[in-house]
């Protein structure tokens, strides 16, 4: 007996390894990366995981209030209403950033997006700065142009070691007044705003960037690819 | 010596749990999205997460199934297996060494599960080390 107990250990620790890891691939849905677009992607809305088969739908959040007033694209009677929690260091977020502009250009006005900030501290060493930088810039209404600068030149930035001077560099660019700039990036405004965002995205159970939701559900992260998200949008237009 | 081989033995199992929790990660696609918790999401989507098509994650999980293996063999006695599970070792510690190298200049990314595992792979190293020491 005593020769083969070292040989039953092996094999009952295999076993458990390996039936963890076929249970826990079963159960968390696999996720493609936002930027692949293949062509082989099902799109028949029959198929198992479709964007359209929504079996387990999520449930309507309603969540704390976040910022106020929040940054708004769109009309307030759009039928679909986007809220995306967002950390502009994040590579996956920096990815969506084009996909969602692509929708919007897509649906125009059916389309409404907020854009909530969600920097991931300490994951992400200048998220901060980032959505200080953008939230400085949306004080003097130009929010949106800072949000597309940083995420469009994200890898310009994010392995800098002082992302200030860059951000600063935007700031001139899109025309806001940089000594208020400048001095809103370190206020109080500036720090309360992204924290209700946080505080509002944590009472929605944002967990991971980007998070989005649609009509006050959350949209599956494997449904974020622009084809899927389409797919996903129409299916919301027809209800 | 057998209490270092047991401490190796566990060690590995905390290993083999996190190099199984980073494949689960890499094969679902979760790490793509970025996390709280994770800062992996960089580390796994780059290149070198991959070895001739397997995930580097899943080798890392046999490797630590086979030193598990080996040190409980060597708790039963087994012969010579104390010298494989040594080389092993160091092999894997060479390896972690390397990885920690592609993080920090690189990559220039850490993740906190592939730190974890150059952690044991270290103390795994300084056990068998001891043992060696003991043994003479």
């Amino acid at each position: 007996m005593k020769r083969i107990l070292p040989f039953i250990i092996i094999l009952v620790v295999l076993g458990v390894a390996l039936g963890s890891a076929w249970y826990l691939t079963r159960t968390i849905p696999a996720s493609p990366a936002l930027g692949s677009q293949s062509p082989s992607t099902s799109q028949t809305p029959s198929s198992q995981g479709s964007p359209g088969a929504q079996q387990q739908k999520p449930p309507v959040v309603q969540g704390v209030p976040g910022a106020d007033p929040p940054h708004v694209l769109g009309p307030a009677d759009a039928p679909i209403k986007i809220e995306e929690f967002g950390d502009f260091e994040c590579p996956p977020c920096g990815i969506f950033h084009p996909i969602l502009e692509q929708m919007h250009q897509e649906f125009g006005d059916k389309m409404q997006i907020t854009f909530r900030e969600f920097p991931l501290v300490p994951t992400h060493q200048h998220a901060l700065a980032a959505a200080s930088a953008a939230e400085a810039a949306g004080l003097q209404g130009k929010f949106w142009e800072m949000h597309d600068l940083i995420y469009d030149h994200q890898n310009d930035w994010k392995k800098e070691f002082d992302v200030r001077p860059i951000f600063e560099g935007y700031a001139k660019q899109i025309g806001v007044d940089i000594e208020r700039y400048n001095r809103d990036m370190n206020g109080d405004l500036v720090a309360q705003r992204i924290f209700a965002d946080g505080k509002r995205g944590h009472s929605l159970g944002v967990k991971g960037t980007p998070t989005v939701f649609m009509n006050g559900r959350e949209v599956p992260f494997e449904n974020l690819p622009a084809e899927k998200l389409r797919v996903v949008i129409q299916n919301e237009l027809r209800k | 010596m057998k209490k270092l081989y047991v401490v190796a033995a566990l060690l590995a199992l905390v290993g083999l749990a996190d190099a199984l929790y980073l494949t689960i990660e890499h094969v679902t696609g979760q790490s793509v999205r970025c996390t709280i918790i994770s800062g992996c999401s960089a580390v796994l989507s780059s290149p070198y997460a991959v070895v001739a098509g397997i995930p580097l994650a899943a080798l890392g999980a046999a490797a630590y199934f086979t030193v598990f293996s080996l040190a409980i063999l060597t708790i039963f006695g087994y012969p010579r297996v104390a010298l494989v599970l040594r080389g092993m070792v160091i092999t894997m510690f060479a390896v972690s060494v390397w990885l920690i190298y592609l993080q920090a200049f690189v990559i220039r990314e850490f993740c906190q599960y592939c730190l974890l595992s150059a952690l044991i792979t270290t103390a795994l190293l300084v056990v068998v080390m001891i043992n060696r020491g003991v043994r003479g």
